[in-house]
């Protein structure tokens, strides 16, 4: 019956209208545009403002002190020529690439053994494990970064415990070490989340793949993983655009050296900014941290959002 | 002046300033002289790093209140407001430098590292203090390099408060058993290394040489280190009379040579302890105090630490366990040492009331008393002569204040211009380069330093000389 009405009035003007009342269609309530202008009144004064400042500001001669603290203005393309040029900022940014893609990994793999480890573990193992992990993940940068600076360095406690007191890890291999601190604060967060994770795959599928005979490492390729995939997008995602903040634990760890083996592009940005009293190029560079920062975030709404 | 090796340590962000309270208009102040009183209301306000200028923050919070206390008795018509600024060193002058892009958060003086004078001058924040100085009784008794520090275009900008040189410390016992005769007096740098070499021979668990390196104690760690080896080198130039950065001359190659000499065979402290970007363990005075140090090239300051008042650590043998001479020159003629203080400045923006009140204020805080007591809890040689040898200053340190008054005819001021603080990043970094890898000759550390500031400030910056 309805396919027949359907037919009868397929061409001409009911078309169009029956097209105007499809409830799947996206439509706009001019109404709800009033509703939503303070969030878009916060979004502008509190985001869109200042980024387009600090855009603005990223292609001018600003400095800190000096005649262009005060008598500063639009220097075109001239930053951006430096940018270009400067081998530094091409150091850095590879460091920083390092740092992210290190920690990611680290925090990925360590995240999900704790994680599948609790789930088979004893109520007391789980709840003093989980703990630990946690009161790392939720410890502050300053506090993790004097931990790792204390127990990496000469006489410190992982040289000791090694029977090595005089070996200084830091200095030795100081981006390696910095990206371990990074993992070792970022794990609980990844734990908590993929342990959710693993307690929302259905057993029965774990089971009937048991039955099948699967093994151990077909189980987690087959069906974990594909089950976990939206999640481990999610963590990889988190822990790029956090660790791209992170510039505290690296600050108290190293201050970006010895040299400039550690030395991200928060650091950099801050070394132009506040040490070189470079504040239009420091400002630039914080420009590329943010579309940097966009590019992991907008993946990360895409991926979630499906 | 132990914390100002933290001065690169922390980072924060500025407040909104404290600031500049309006005062009476039009007001008459009634000028100089003893027991001189305002006609009227005049604020005044003043800026100061509590934490990094003295050598610990009470003792800045006292010196600071004491000089308040005489001079509200003196000038009871004037407010006057401290700031006190927390933090590190970047700390502090990040917040002084955005205070003064307005004239209501401009502080009346502010007192700031030598190496900030022309960097505030050229942006227009600094009063002209030469017509205000005329007459000066404390001004007039400065010797000319220190009167220089502040001295733009023959205009005065800023006055010193206190100074930092350099010297060499050196533990008695240590020596008499590595075989160097006291008292030790080396005449040249191959001296130093010499005896540096017996100490290792003889003492095998001791460090030999302290030679601050890399960039974690800041710019300070190259003032209080590889500085004092170019300003006695066959070029000390840092920077020609153009005002370009100098990025490789036989000055540099000199004295990067003695640190890789030093750090080749094995003589420098671990890097664990000169890469530290904590405060405790870049300075060397704790490592005397535990027997556990030679030699070191070093600020002032250090004698100051082993007093009770400071007492980083409190060591009350130092005084007789410890020698102190001068760095000698490359050629053995004379020493060598950097010179660097802490000044104050009027801002541009106070008014002559204000400026008036702010030059009373400066009379009472440069007396004698207060001057010396600058000097010895803050870690300075006080700017005025006459003071080098007055007992409150003489014994607070002995014999460590006497000596580094007589050695500091002998400093040459460090460079104050913005591109000063990238220039010696890239000196740093070469230091470190050498600590941390002992095979890194003179040459590469100049090639180091040459590719890196180029990179940073531009070819047409940067310039080589013979």
């Amino acid at each position: 019956m309805m396919s027949t009405v359907v037919n009868d009035t397929s061409t001409g003007p009911h078309v169009a209208q029956l097209w105007k009342t499809r409830q799947d269609k996206v439509r706009t309530q001019w109404s709800s545009i009033l509703l939503l202008t303070p969030a878009l009144g916060l979004l502008a004064v509190l985001f869109l403002v200042p980024l387009a400042f600090a855009v603005y500001l990223g292609l001018t001669n600003l400095t800190l002190l000096g005649p262009t603290s005060v008598h500063w203005g639009f220097s075109g393309l001239a930053n951006l020529i430096r940018l270009k040029s400067d081998t530094e900022f091409w150091s850095s940014l590879w460091t920083t690439a390092y740092f992210i893609g290190g920690s990611i990994v680290g925090v990925v793999v360590l995240g999900y053994v704790l994680a599948s480890l609790l789930q088979r573990a004893s109520t007391f193992l789980r709840v003093v494990v989980g703990g630990i992990v946690v009161v790392a993940w939720m410890m502050p940068a300053v506090t993790a970064g004097m931990t790792w600076y204390a127990s990496t360095t000469g006489n410190g406690t992982i040289s000791t415990l090694l029977g090595m007191p005089s070996s200084n890890f830091l200095d030795a291999q100081p981006l390696l070490i910095v990206t371990l601190a990074n993992i070792w604060s970022m794990t609980g967060f990844c734990m908590l989340v993929m342990g959710a994770a693993l307690r929302n795959i259905p057993l029965e599928a774990i089971e009937a793949a048991k039955v099948e005979n699967a093994s151990s490492w077909q189980r987690f390729r087959l069906i974990v993983l594909p089950l976990m995939r939206p999640t481990i997008i999610a963590v990889v995602l988190l822990t790029a655009l956090l660790s791209l903040a992170n510039f505290a634990l690296i600050y108290i760890m190293t201050q970006g050296g010895p040299g400039t083996a550690t030395n991200i592009l928060p650091l950099y940005s801050y070394q132009q900014a506040f040490s070189f009293n470079n504040l239009a190029y420091g400002a630039l560079i914080g420009n590329v941290m943010v579309l940097i920062a966009t590019v992991f975030g907008i993946l990360y709404v895409r991926i979630a959002s499906r | 002046m132990k914390v100002s090796f933290m001065k690169k340590s922390t980072m924060s962000k500025v407040l909104a300033g404290t600031a500049v309270m309006a005062m009476a208009a039009g007001s008459a102040v009634v000028v100089g002289g003893t027991g001189a009183v305002a006609a009227s209301k005049v604020s005044i306000s003043i800026a100061y790093a509590s934490d990094t200028t003295f050598d610990t923050t009470p003792l800045a919070y006292k010196w600071w209140g004491q000089v308040k206390k005489e001079f509200n008795a003196k000038y009871p018509n004037v407010t006057v407001n401290l700031i006190a600024v927390h933090g590190g060193e970047p700390d502090f002058l990040t917040k002084l430098a955005l205070d003064y892009h307005n004239a209501s958060s401009a502080p009346t003086l502010a007192q700031f590292p030598s190496t900030e004078i022309k960097l505030y001058q050229s942006s227009g924040y600094l009063m002209n203090m030469s017509p205000l100085l005329k007459g000066s009784s404390w001004f007039a008794q400065y010797p000319t390099v220190i009167k220089n520090e502040g001295n733009i275009g023959g205009k005065v900008y800023a006055v010193s408060a206190g100074e930092n040189n350099n010297g060499i410390y050196y533990d008695k016992a240590i020596l008499q058993k590595a075989g160097v005769k006291l008292p030790w007096q080396p005449k040249t740098w191959n001296d130093i290394i010499t005896a540096a070499k017996a100490i290792k021979k003889a003492e095998p668990k001791v460090i030999p040489l302290w030679l601050n390196a890399g960039t974690a104690a800041g710019p300070n760690g190259a003032n209080y280190g590889i500085l004092n080896l170019l300003a006695g080198s066959s070029n000390p130039a840092i920077e020609d009379s153009s005002g370009k950065m100098v990025v490789s001359s036989s000055g540099l190659l000199q004295a990067f040579n003695f640190y890789h000499e030093a750090f080749a065979d094995g003589l420098g402290a671990p890097t664990a302890q000169l890469f530290s970007p904590n405060n405790a363990p870049n300075i060397p005075s704790t490592d005397f105090a535990k027997g556990q140090l030679g030699i070191a090239i070093s600020a002032n300051f250090i004698g100051g630490n082993w007093t009770k008042q400071v007492s980083f650590p409190y060591w009350p043998q130092a005084s007789t366990a410890m020698g102190v001479t001068g760095l000698p020159t490359a050629n053995g003629k004379g020493y060598a040492s950097t010179l660097s203080g802490w000044d104050f400045g009027i801002s541009s923006h106070a008014t002559s009331a204000q400026a008036t009140a702010v030059m009373n204020f400066l009379n009472i805080a440069q007396d004698s008393t207060n001057l010396i007591d600058a000097g010895n809890w803050a870690g300075w040689v006080p700017p005025v002569k006459a003071d080098w040898t007055v007992p409150l200053y003489t014994n607070f340190a002995a014999p460590f204040n006497e000596e580094f008054g007589k050695l500091l005819p002998y400093s040459s001021e460090v460079p104050s211009d913005a591109n000063f603080s990238t220039w010696v990043q890239g000196i740093e970094q070469a230091t470190g380069a050498i600590a941390e890898k002992p095979s890194t000759t003179g040459a590469q550390a100049v090639s180091q330093l040459k590719q890196y500031v180029t990179n940073q400030l531009g070819s047409s910056a940067v310039t080589s000389l013979p």
